[in-house]
Order: structure tokens, then C-alpha cells, then sequence
């Protein structure tokens, strides 16, 4: 029994394979991705931020495409003149409602007396504006315009663009400073981990804004020549420069429990080349966190990029940014009180993508971390 | 897509029905696990009243996204008293399993204990209709045998069962203990949980005795903390606290898979020590074949969430019957085998018990195949009063 | 408390030993033994040769960087090996077993010794040039759960070391990765998948599938069965065993097993704190073990054989740190022999029979 048991087992150590092969080839799982994607969809606030971030894309850069007409004639004095339209007939970022209005102020009691009676007269002041400035929402301009006469709702688009545009750059910014400067820290350690911390450590304790004014004061100066258009860029690039502390600290960290794993060291007996090393195998999996940590800057970066606007620091007219936009009422109060549609839905704009940003944050981070995963 | 083309993977479509009756079947047994009961819903009968644990038809489901897991399966053995009833099987298994289901510890809602029953003999205080301790007329409690059903136990009653009646010992040492008390704090914590009216000093005493029963000097650790201990000490220290409740049944996972062979020898000898010194069973949860050589009465040998074996500590390892038990206990390297020539293996890889087909689960790895094997999964077979093997090659008909 | 012991024991023997003069005298004796020893000329037969390996790391450091104190993880480790040799290290954690088997193939660099690699000594290569010999010398880890990179499928990980070292034409790696993967037990079809999908065994066959993709001389194999089942263990073992007969591999088997370094290999170096205990052929070590830690390492083992129960040789207490070795022979204080001379003088390490060397004072007594 034995011997014979013996044989057969001589026969199958010839080969070390397995010959049938039903179970584990029947056994079907999970693709890496699926596994991923399924994870994210899990959970209803990453959709709901997911929905989020998307609609705000939309508004931003496709809205613009179906922006209503502008009215080609004009009253005046109760005839119909034709106007000059710029923007192939559109309203735009930069186009007044050139269509004027005409206010009618509160009627004033005047008392007078005459021969012994005293009447009394309400007057009314009639002014005749050269723009439709704070005009109600209408059919024209969906949430009206504001103070200057700008069509609110096309410009909400427009500042999205701008918003969404400088935070997307600036956080792609940081993330590569992070990669650069983390990894070598992180890789090499040593002096030179010592060095890139410590710097990182100083620019963390520079405070943000006020280095953020300096800036924007000395870009305003004549002799540069800035457009103003592109001043938040410049502003926002200078934000990268001293917020990249946090994303390299990540990586270092992250780096530095990598180089530890036994894969490295299988990587480092291979005879791999530094450069393979980091970039073919460290830099891929500390991307996941990464991606994470990136899309929970984005929504900081709005926000950033809005307190910037509302200081007056960012975009200037005649160009939006929602920032800019809210920026109307801390120079006319009527406005706080009267018309919100001129700078709540900016606001809510705000909020909608900080939001959403962090939601789909918080669902990638589910998704991608297998460490923080419940 | 590469993955479209890959029939490796679950389809989307696929991933949905499970998720749809995953979530079914666990919102039923969550309302089952979480629902209030009457004592006298979970209480049960012995089938031999020598026994301390009886478990039976043992069904415990890892419901995952991709399929559900039979980790246990079907699983009957029974703990006699004053025995160690030794568990192997290789990782995946689910030994550790069933030994997480008889402590209710298997983490929801994923994992759930699908049908079947584990009887425990139980010693716990007469309780009242709202499920007080009742007291005597001298205010002493009042103690008596009960057997409870811990599969149908509603979970917020399991503190009468859990680590009073039933105490872990786990592979970890390194990570068993918490960091921030010393050895001390978390000793008198289990006598002040499980002991009615327990005072300080009382749990003081009870923890240094403890200590003592482990061979440890208590004034050497009992102010310490668990860093500063080694390994071996850690898990005697692990040890002292699964016996401060007084348990009558010590299930040891793995209790020595993590320390060195010198220090695995002076753990065996304690828990052979404390065998004979405990009014109470073990049950031992092992992949080590000489482990369990040294330690067990009775031996259960489980593959694929299966029971394919068991039978006394003679019976499995002088005259084992199932294939994989032989494979097993030959493909050891031993001190006393000859190595010149190869070692015996047996081919092909454990299974993941998911989408398991309604045959051996060992067939395609088994050297004696019979026309038979391709059938149903073999049934139980009685070899001799204690010796059962689940095997095709014994069944009457063979 | 057992420096207390010591002190006490000190002062009732009769003989008196001065500790620092003896530490002085061992460190003069051994200072010149290396220097004799590194003059000698390399054994053209042997793959691999080490000679009074030593690796320090720093444990304590001032401000200025100099290191006030160390942990000596190997000290004075010293064997030769030919090619299609198997030598097994066995010893318990912390003696130094993985940090010695790293050092070989320089991932550490070795604090003082020398190691002659198919005839040339590698000590003091650089990186650089450690990076072209790097495909001769491969090593195999014990998990293989994090030795393999997460994110790589098996059949890019397995190629990416062919790619690198130029090995076959690019239109021809993949066949060479699937001939290899058959030959490792793997199959085809798992070339597209990740490792995540594997279970240890299968794992462990991919890092050996890529330790072997460079076609390397010498393989360290550290630890790598104790993470898997019995079952799968005696696969991977044969599957050594086999790629060792046709590929003429040499092996450094790290283990803390000694029933499957006994099964694989040809000469065994028993460790302990550090330092070599015993090291000899495998016939001489299991025939006649000399030092008192290699029998109690052989009597610990659990036998499966519920019938025969061993009379044992018990170690009392545990290791100790290997940051604080205790003085003379290191394994004084668990060694249930240990006289007064063993708690201060460092034991000779000496060869006994031919091709056995150990390191115990009750072996001289003998003689």
C-alpha cells in the first residue's frame, strides 16, 4: 500500500503543477478596479458629491454655450432704437445690459399752504439709469444683474470657470512640488530629508494671507504690467509655492513606511536603477493616497482662491470670480439687504463645491485606502 | 476594457445580484442576532451530558461582495470534559472560525452564523423573569448547571457566556494587551467585570494568584507594562487573564505560532500544567501537527470548512485514515525522517470556500481518487466508536 | 535582577575574574585572528566565502552624529560554500540570522569581515557596482505578502527584472516569464492577474519565480516557508530543492524551523544572539550536537508522534535584548550547564572534528 501510494506521489512530484485545475480557475472575483469602483459607489455622499462636482463643471464650461440673447433694440424716451451687440449677441462675462432702467424713487410727501389750506403733494424722483443695473431675475437675466449692470447668472458661470481652473492648477502645483521634494526626502533621508523638512517647517508657519496681500499689492504696480486677468494665477502659483509642505509631507511619510516593505528590498536586490525604484514602484502606490489627499485640497483651494477674490486680492472687473462676486456687498450695503440674488447664489456656488470636493474626497479615500478602510 | 474581456472577474451585473441578496439575507440575521429573547429560548439539551461544548451542523457565512464565503460549512465535534480537544487544519480553513462563533466574535455585518447550534454547559446565576441574578434567602447568589444554545443567544445576552464561562488565549501576544495600562490594571479588570461585588484588593489577590498559577513572580510584572515584557511573557501573561474568570472552557488560538521553539516548549508545558489544574476543557486551535501530537486528546481535523476527521489523538495520527490527514502528517519534515529523498507533498492549493461545488472538496488534490468521488460530498463514516472520517474510500458501499 | 546573581556568584567562587582585562585580551586575540585570516588567499571552488562577518547598527548617536552606542546583530560569522551547496542558519528571533543573510548580499553594508563572491571580494563595492552582480545573487522573503509590489501584475513584476537586465530580446520576454512560471509551478494564466489574488503558497512561488528570473548563483532564502501551511510548505521545499538540482543554485536557508533546514541542506550554522554557536555538515550537527543550545533547539521541537514523549531539555527564561548581551559565553544565561567560567570569558570558537566548529567551554573540559 505503502510503496504503491509512493509511486503515485513520485509521478506527481514530476510535475509540481497541479494537473486538474477546476477550482481556483471556476473561482471568479473581483477585478482590482471593479473592487474599486464599487467601494466608491458604496456610499450615497460620494455619489451625492460626485453629482455635485459634475453639475458644477457643466454650469461652468458648458453653460456658456446656451446663454440667451441679448435684446437687440433699446427704449428710449418710448422709441425702439437699435444697439450695438457685441459677443456674437450673447451676454457674456464682461457685457453690460447697456438697456438702461428707469428707477422710481419713494414718493415724498411736499406740504405747502396757499391761501390758508395746506396741501399736501407726493413727489416722485423718476431717474434715468444709462444701465439695467440691480435689475430683478427675469426672463433676460435669470438672477438679475448687479450693481455695474453684469448679468449675475453668466457670470456665476464664467467665476466658475476661474474658481475651478486656479484651484484645479495650484492644487496640480502643490501635488508635484509634494512628489518632487517628499520623495527625495523620503528616499534618500538624511541631511537631505533633514534639509527639505526644516524648510518645510518654516514655510508652514508663514501666514497665508498676509504674504497673499504683500504679493497682490506689489503685482498692482504699474511696472509689471499684470493683466488682470491673469493676477490670480500668478497669486495662485505663489499659494503653491508655500503650500506644498503638506502634500510633501505625505509623500515623505508614505515613502518612508514604503521603503521599509520587503518588495523594496526585492526591488533593491534586483539591481534596480534609483530612479526605477522611486518612480516605477514607490511613487505608484503612494499615489492613492495621494489622489485623495489632492481632491480634499481642491475644496480648501476654493475656498482660498475665494477669500482671495472677496479681499479684493484676486480677479478684478470687469472679469468674475465668485469671490469677486460676494466682494459687492462689503461696499454697498443696500445690497446685504436688498438684493440677495446679487451675491447669495455666488455663495451658495462656494459651498455646493468645497462640498462636493470633499465628499468625493472622502469616497475615494474609502475607496482607494485599503488602510482606513472600515 | 481589458477587464470585459477577462472572464477571471465578476461581471457588473453579477456583483449586483450578490449585493442585492447579501444584504437580504443579512438585515434577517442582524434582526435575529440583535432581537430580545427569554431565557428560555436559548436554553438546550446535551446529547451526552460528559460534554462541556457540543457543536453541531455549524453554518457561519462571510457574506462579501464577491459571493458568499462558507468558511465554516457544516462543522459537528463535540469538547468533553477535562479534555483539550486539539483543531488543524491549514489557514482558510476555519478553524479560527468556528472558535470565533462559539465566542460570538465574528465581525458583522459581513460574517454571520447562518444555522446550526453550539451547546454549551454553562454554570450562571438563576435569573429572574427580566433576567436579574436572583439571590437567596442569605443574599448569596444563586448558582446553577444551565445549557445554553449560543447560536440563538440574542447578542446583548452573550456577557454571560463570553470570557467568564468561555476565555480566549490569542496568537498575538504583541497585540492582545493594550499599551496604555500595566499588566496589572488589566488583570483586576476581568475579575471586577465577571465577579459580582468584587472589591480592588479582592481582584488584586485573585490577579496574583493568577500570575502565580502561570509561573510568573506577580511583583515582577504586576505594575508593568505590557512593552516591557518579552514575547513569552506577554503570552502567559494572556493566559493568567483567560483563567482569572474561572472559565470552564479555554479555546487557545494559536497560542504559539508567534514565539520561538524554546519559548513554544515552555508555554506547552504550562498549558499542559494548567489542564490538570483548571476545572475545564481546552480547545486548541492549531496548524502545527506536533503541537497537537503533544497537547490533545481528541483531534478534529477540518479542510475547506469541513470536519474530514476526527477521532482520538492514536486513532488520527497512528492510523489516519483520510487522505488529506496522511498527506498532512507526511509532508512534515521531522527530526527522525530520512532526507534523501523528497519530501511528500500534497499537490494544488488550499480552495477559497466560495462557489464550492457539490463534491469532495479535496478531490483534485487527492493521490487515492476513487469513480465515487466525482458525487455527492462523502458523508460521515464511523471507523470506530470515537474515529469518524468524512471520506468516499470508507463508505459502506466501498 | 540577574546582574545581581552574577555579583554574588563573583564573590563566593574562589576563582576571580577580571572582566575588562579579559574583554582587552579576547579583543586583542581576535583582532589578530581576522587580520591572519584576511590575508589568507580565496578558495577558487567556493560560490560564496564569509569571513568574520559584522554588522553594527547604531543604536545611540550624539549630536554631532557619533555613535555612542550599538547593537551588534552579527558578530564573527565565518563559512564557506560551494555552488549547489545548501546552508542552513537556525537560530530563534533576534539572533541575528536575517541581518546576516541581508548583509551578504550587501543590502546591508557590513560593519567589518570580508565576502569573496565567485572569487571576488565584494566588501567594498559600491552601489554601482553591486547593481551589475546583483542578478547573480537573489533573495527570497518570508512574507510574501509584502514582498510582492501591490500594484503590478504577476507577469509584469516577473518580466520587469529580464527588461532591466537586458536578459532575452524584448519580443521574447514573455515567453521566457510563461517557460519560467511553468517551471516554478505557476500557471499561464495567471500572468494578467495580481498578486492580491494569490494565496501564500502561490505567492511564494511568484518570489521565487522572480528571485530565479535572473538566473542567479546564490539564493538567500530567508525564512521563506515558516509564513505557509504544512502542505504547501513541503511543495515550496521540493520545489527548491528541485530548481537547486538543475539550476547548480547555492542556497543560504534561513530558518527558525531546524526539522526543515535539517530536510534541505547540506551544512548547517546554528546562532544565537549574534554569534555562531555550533557549525558543521548536517550529518556531524545531528549525529553529534555539540553545544548545549543546538540540543535544546533539537529537543524543543514538537514531535507528531503523540506516542514518543522526549525528555526535554529545558530552556529556562527568555532571550535576552541583543541589545545587552550578557558577558562571556552569550547563552550563559538560559544554559541549563553554565559554570562560573561561562558568565565572564568568552568562548573560543574551534573547530572539534573535522569540519565542526563550536563555541562552548564544557567541550575543552571534555577534551
Amino acid at each position: 500500500m505503502d510503496e504503491l501510494e509512493m509511486k503515485q506521489n513520485e509521478e506527481q512530484k514530476a510535475e509540481v503543477v497541479d494537473t486538474e485545475v477546476p477550482l481556483d480557475k471556476n473561482l471568479r472575483l473581483m477585478s482590482p478596479t471593479m473592487m474599486v469602483v464599487r467601494r466608491f459607489f458604496r456610499s450615497k455622499l460620494s455619489i451625492v458629491g460626485l453629482v455635485m462636482v459634475i453639475a458644477l463643471f457643466l454650469f461652468s464650461f458648458v453653460g456658456p454655450l446656451f446663454l440667451s440673447e441679448i435684446p437687440t433694440t433699446k427704449s428710449v424716451g418710448g422709441a425702439e432704437i437699435e444697439v450695438f451687440v457685441p459677443n456674437n449677441g450673447k451676454w457674456g462675462e464682461t457685457e453690460l445690459d447697456a438697456s438702461g432702467k428707469v428707477t422710481i424713487g419713494v414718493p415724498v410727501p411736499v406740504t405747502y399752504e396757499k391761501d390758508g389750506v395746506t396741501y399736501t403733494v407726493y413727489q416722485t424722483l423718476e431717474t434715468e439709469h444709462q444701465y439695467n443695473s440691480l435689475a430683478a431675475p427675469s426672463k433676460d437675466h435669470l438672477l438679475g444683474t448687479d450693481d455695474q449692470g453684469y448679468d449675475v447668472f453668466v457670470r456665476l458661470m464664467y467665476g466658475g470657470r476661474i474658481s475651478l481652473i486656479v484651484s484645479f492648477l495650484s492644487v496640480f502645483l502643490v501635488t508635484i512640488f509634494g512628489i518632487i521634494l517628499g520623495g527625495i526626502a523620503g528616499y534618500y533621508g538624511g541631511a537631505v530629508d533633514t534639509v527639505i523638512m526644516r524648510i518645510c517647517d518654516v514655510l508652514m508657519c508663514l501666514p497665508g494671507i498676509p504674504i497673499m496681500l504683500i504679493i497682490s499689492t506689489a503685482l498692482d504696480s504699474p511696472q509689471y504690467g499684470i493683466p488682470a486677468e491673469y493676477r490670480i494665477y500668478l497669486l495662485m502659483a505663489f499659494l503653491s509655492l508655500i503650500s506644498w509642505p503638506g502634500g510633501a509631507r505625505l509623500v515623505r511619510g508614505q515613502i518612508l513606511s514604503l521603503r521599509e516593505q520587503e518588495f523594496m528590498v526585492a526591488a533593491e536586490a534586483m539591481g534596480y536603477s534609483t530612479s526605477r525604484k522611486i518612480f516605477k514602484h514607490l511613487i505608484p502606490n503612494v499615489m492613492p493616497q495621494l489622489i485623495v489627499s489632492m481632491t480634499l485640497s481642491l475644496g480648501s483651494m476654493i475656498l482660498y482662491e475665494a477669500t482671495l477674490s472677496y479681499l479684493n486680492m484676486g480677479v478684478k472687473a470687469p472679469y468674475a470670480a465668485w469671490g469677486t462676486m460676494i466682494n459687492i456687498i462689503s461696499t454697498n450695503q443696500d445690497i446685504l439687504q436688498n438684493y440677495p440674488n446679487v451675491w447669495v447664489p455666488a455663495g451658495v456656488c462656494i459651498v455646493i463645491a468645497v462640498l462636493g470636493f470633499n465628499f468625493v474626497g472622502d469616497g475615494l479615500r474609502d475607496a482607494l485606502d485599503p488602510k482606513a478602510r472600515r | 476594457m481589458a477587464e470585459k474581456k477577462n472572464k477571471n472577474y465578476l461581471s457588473g451585473k453579477e456583483i449586483k445580484a450578490i449585493a442585492k441578496a447579501n444584504a437580504k439575507r443579512i438585515k434577517e440575521l442582524e434582526k435575529y442576532k440583535n432581537r430580545k429573547a427569554e431565557e428560555s429560548e436559548f436554553l438546550a439539551e446535551m446529547k451526552n451530558p460528559d460534554n462541556i461544548l457540543e457543536i453541531e451542523d455549524l453554518h457561519t457565512f462571510f457574506y462579501t461582495e464577491q459571493g458568499v464565503v462558507k468558511a465554516v460549512n457544516g462543522v459537528s465535534y463535540d469538547v468533553p470534559r477535562h479534555s483539550v480537544v486539539g483543531v488543524v487544519g491549514e489557514s482558510g480553513c476555519g478553524k479560527s472560525v468556528t472558535s470565533m462563533s462559539v465566542m460570538r466574535l465574528i465581525q458583522g455585518p459581513a460574517g454571520q452564523i447562518d444555522s446550526g447550534s453550539i451547546r454549551f454547559q454553562a454554570k450562571d446565576y438563576r435569573r429572574d423573569s427580566k433576567g436579574e441574578p436572583m439571590r437567596d434567602e442569605n443574599g448569596e447568589l444563586i448558582v446553577e448547571e444551565k445549557i445554553y444554545d449560543i447560536a440563538k443567544m440574542p447578542i446583548n445576552e452573550i456577557h454571560r457566556i463570553r470570557g467568564k464561562q468561555v476565555a480566549m488565549i490569542f496568537q498575538e501576544p504583541m497585540t492582545s494587551l493594550n499599551p496604555v495600562f500595566t499588566i496589572g490594571q488589566q488583570l483586576d479588570e476581568v475579575t471586577m467585570i465577571h465577579v459580582p461585588g468584587a472589591t480592588k484588593e479582592m481582584a488584586k489577590q485573585k490577579s496574583c494568584e493568577m500570575l502565580r498559577l502561570v509561573g510568573i513572580i506577580p511583583e515582577n510584572v504586576y505594575g508593568h507594562y505590557p512593552h516591557e515584557l518579552s514575547g513569552g511573557m506577554r503570552q502567559r501573561v494572556m493566559i493568567a487573564m483567560a483563567l482569572a474568570a474561572e472559565p470552564r472552557l479555554i479555546i487557545a488560538d494559536e497560542p504559539t505560532t508567534a514565539l520561538d521553539v524554546t519559548i513554544q516548549a515552555q508555554i506547552l508545558d504550562l498549558l499542559q500544567d494548567i489542564k490538570n489544574k483548571i476545572d475545564g476543557s481546552i480547545l486548541l486551535i492549531t496548524h502545527d501537527l506536533g503541537v497537537i501530537a503533544e497537547m490533545a486528546d481528541y483531534v478534529v481535523v477540518m479542510y475547506a470548512g469541513k470536519v474530514i476527521e476526527k477521532g482520538t489523538v492514536f486513532e488520527i495520527f497512528q492510523d489516519p485514515k483520510h487522505p488529506y490527514t496522511i498527506g498532512l502528517q507526511k509532508s512534515k519534515p521531522t527530526m527522525t525522517l530520512d532526507d534523501s529523498t523528497e519530501l511528500y507533498n500534497i499537490p494544488g492549493n488550499v480552495p477559497n470556500p466560495t462557489n464550492m461545488p457539490n463534491q469532495c472538496y479535496f478531490k483534485e488534490r487527492c493521490a487515492m481518487c476513487i469513480h465515487k468521488c466525482s458525487g455527492d460530498y462523502p458523508g460521515m463514516v464511523q471507523v470506530s466508536p470515537t474515529h469518524f472520517v468524512s471520506c468516499h474510500l470508507y463508505s459502506e458501499e466501498a | 535582577m540577574s546582574e545581581e546573581k552574577v555579583m554574588n556568584n563573583v564573590a563566593e567562587s574562589e576563582v576571580m575574574y577580571d572582566d575588562a582585562a579579559l574583554a582587552a585580551e579576547y579583543l586583542e586575540k581576535r583582532k589578530k585572528q581576522h587580520e591572519e585570516d584576511f590575508a589568507k588567499p580565496y578558495d577558487p571552488e567556493c560560490i560564496l566565502e564569509v569571513r568574520h562577518l559584522r554588522k553594527c547598527f547604531p543604536m545611540k548617536k550624539t549630536m554631532t552624529g557619533k555613535v555612542t552606542k550599538e547593537l551588534v546583530a552579527v558578530d564573527d560569522v565565518s563559512f564557506k560554500l560551494h555552488a549547489g551547496e545548501t546552508l542552513g542558519i537556525v537560530g530563534e528571533s533576534g539572533c541575528g540570522k536575517t541581518t546576516a543573510g541581508r548583509a551578504i548580499l550587501k543590502l546591508h553594508q557590513p560593519t567589518g569581515g570580508q565576502i569573496i563572491f565567485n572569487g571576488k571580494d565584494i566588501t567594498n563595492y559600491t552601489p554601482k557596482q553591486m547593481r551589475e552582480i546583483r542578478k547573480e545573487m537573489q533573495i527570497i522573503f518570508q512574507d510574501p505578502y509584502s514582498s510582492l509590489p501591490p500594484r503590478d501584475t504577476v507577469g509584469g513584476l516577473l518580466s520587469e527584472p529580464v527588461l532591466v537586465h537586458k536578459l532575452v530580446p524584448k519580443d521574447q520576454i514573455r515567453n521566457y516569464v510563461l517557460k519560467l512560471m511553468d517551471e516554478c509551478g505557476l500557471r499561464d494564466y495567471y500572468f494578467e492577474r495580481y498578486p492580491h489574488e494569490f494565496s501564500g503558497g502561490q505567492r511564494q512561488r511568484i518570489c521565487i519565480a522572480r528571485a530565479l528570473s535572473v538566473n542567479p548563483k546564490l539564493v538567500i532564502c530567508d525564512e521563506p516557508v515558516s509564513a505557509l501551511d504544512v502542505s504547501i510548505q513541503a511543495q515550496i521545499i521540493n520545489l527548491l530543492k528541485k530548481l537547486q538540482r538543475e539550476r547548480n543554485m547555492a542556497y543560504v536557508f534561513i530558518s527558525h524551523d531546524l526539522s526543515v533546514v535539517k530536510f534541505i541542506s547540506d551544512k548547517i550554522l546554528v546562532m544565537y544572539l549574534g554569534a555562531v554557536m555550533e557549525f558543521g555538515t548536517k550529518e556531524d550537527i545531528f549525529r553529534n550536537p555539540m553545544h548545549p543550545y543546538t540540543k535544546a533547539l533539537f529537543s524543543a521541537v514538537p514531535n507528531p508522534d503523540p506516542t514518543m514523549k522526549m525528555d526535554r531539555i529545558k530552556l529556562q527564561g527568555d532571550i535576552p535584548s541583543p541589545a545587552n548581551p550578557p558577558k562571556g559565553c552569550r547563552f550563559h544565561t538560559r544554559c541549563p550547564y553554565a559554570k562560573e567560567v561561562c558568565k565572564h570569558v568568552t568562548p573560543e570558537y574551534k573547530e572539534y572534528e573535522n569540519g565542526h566548529f563550536a563555541a562552548c567551554h564544557l567541550l575543552n573540559e571534555e577534551q
